[in-house]
């Protein structure tokens, strides 16, 4: 039981710490591939710390509740991910759970945001919702090819049959994997698809109210997205882990390779990226669907 | 980042994050914006003192005026300082916000900026180099560590000076001034 309380408090601590890490992470290795020092690795840190202690301004009881809403929604997230043996939440619904609680993270800022009444929030917003459509799909057949292929709708019994090196990605179902890597930088909202948060076109988009706390409550939210996003990755196709430590390593591969992406791609427009969303990573997700009612 | 800083951050946590982490807002007016981009990029790396620029006023706590500012800036440069939370930084850049520089003669430019709003520090140079712009920021450091930088404190309490100051300036408005100029002052000056 006391193991149990400390996994629940524990678990959102240690995704909100990962996060941050990344985030520092990913500025550093930006600032080094452009040559640069870079700032400290826990800048993102010092950042949060400096937005708490500054005036917000609110635009409303919703502007508020839409952030909660978006952060305690993530938070409901992590909980449900097996993370390196600790999983506070193990129902035997939980991929599907997941699946339906993912969307109050755009949706909860959609609700903040609108709010606020700035033009470059309705241009961001509907940004995001159209990019969300784009990446829903073929999200939605991947993960019907992975509960297919393993026959349950458990992640922690997909994460515990993978065991031994049985990951997914080496199994009949890649093609899955390899959609899933090529719709992650728009669920990251990194530099391909960033059309969400363009601070040259919009004015870095839905953020253009928030100021002070608010801010700061949103660059958790984004910390704990970045998280669930990888490590929902690490857990379908790449096996999980056996402890904290290699899942951490799996995590902290595909975002490095996500930050190479990013800082070697320009801005795709959004009709573009919902082209290239709809066309290859669909694919791709529809073959892996068929190929496991075939295996199977 | 210093490890003999650590004793501070535990003490005074909000006031060394407003130190480490000055956002400044996208803003440029004349041509003192021209060293802004050597500073942010590859050349001399500002990230690495916590500096970034960020896109909207509500974000961002430090306030660079880079450069000339002609009454049809102004405007938009009081609309975005009073958008900023607080608390918030101004620093002018160059010689020409200090006593108009150049353009000192000029009828369409401001000699002295900080008549209309509060500033907390001055780099002079026409144009200041990079480096000049680093003292600065190590500059206003030491002021925020003195809690010297107060500018935005002194706006609120000499609103009035500062709001007379713009309304006369900016003449014939769409709406009632809030502090209006009586006919005896404005012939004097």
């Amino acid at each position: 039981m006391v193991i149990k309380i400390i996994e629940f408090i524990f678990s959102p601590f240690l995704a909100f710490i990962i996060g941050v890490f990344f985030l520092g992470l990913f500025r550093k290795i930006v600032a080094r591939i452009h040559q640069r020092y870079g700032p400290p690795i826990i800048q993102p840190l010092l950042d949060v710390i400096k937005l708490f202690h500054q005036k917000g301004f609110s635009h409303g009881a919703l502007f508020d509740l839409g952030l909660i809403l978006s952060l305690a929604g993530s938070i409901v997230v992590v909980l449900f991910i097996p993370f390196g043996g600790i999983c506070p939440l193990k129902s035997s619904g939980g991929l599907l759970v997941i699946l339906y609680t993912m969307l109050f993270l755009p949706l909860g800022i959609a609700l903040s945001g609108g709010e606020g009444a700035n033009p470059n929030i309705s241009i961001g917003i509907s940004r995001k919702l159209i990019l969300c459509l784009g990446y829903e799909v073929p999200f939605l057949l991947i993960l019907l090819s992975t509960m297919s292929f393993y026959r349950t709708i458990s992640i922690v019994d997909i994460v515990n049959s993978q065991k031994n090196f049985h990951w997914t990605l080496f199994s009949p179902l890649f093609l899955s994997g390899i959609a899933y890597f090529m719709i992650l930088p728009a669920m990251l909202g990194m530099r391909p698809f960033d059309i969400v948060s363009a601070p040259q076109e919009i004015s870095s988009g839905p953020a253009v109210e928030y100021g002070g706390k608010y801010l700061g409550l949103f660059h958790i939210q984004h910390s704990f997205s970045i998280f669930i996003m990888i490590a929902l990755f690490v857990d379908l196709f790449l096996g999980g882990g056996e402890n904290i430590f290699y899942f951490f390593l799996k995590m902290l591969t595909i975002f490095f390779i996500m930050v190479l992406i990013h800082s070697v791609f320009p801005r795709l427009r959004l009709e573009q990226a919902l082209r290239y969303l709809w066309k290859w990573p669909t694919i791709f997700a529809f073959l892996g669907v068929i190929i496991s009612k075939v295996v199977r | 980042m210093d490890r003999k800083n650590i004793l501070k951050w535990l003490k005074e946590p909000g006031k060394m994050g407003h130190k480490y982490s000055l956002w400044a807002v996208y803003f440029c007016t004349g041509c003192g914006i021209i060293e802004i981009p050597p500073t942010i990029t590859s050349q001399w790396d500002a990230e690495r003192f916590g500096v970034i620029p960020v896109a909207t006023p509500r974000q961002a706590n430090l306030f660079m005026i880079t450069g000339y500012v002609s009454v049809k800036t102004l405007k938009a440069i009081i609309r975005t300082y009073e958008q900023m939370p607080e608390p918030k930084y101004t620093v002018a850049f160059g010689s020409c916000p200090i006593n108009g520089g150049m353009y000192w003669d000029s009828y369409n430019t401001i000699k002295h900026i900080d008549k209309y709003i509060p500033i907390d520090g001055w780099i002079a140079g026409c144009m200041p180099r990079p480096e000049a712009i680093f003292i600065g920021v190590t500059k206003l450091w030491m002021m925020i560590d003195k809690g010297a930088a107060t500018g935005y404190i002194r706006y609120r309490k000499n609103y009035k000076f500062y709001r007379r100051n713009q309304e006369k300036l900016f003449g014939k408005l769409p709406w009632p001034p809030l502090y209006p100029v009586d006919e005896k002052e404005n012939k004097n000056g």
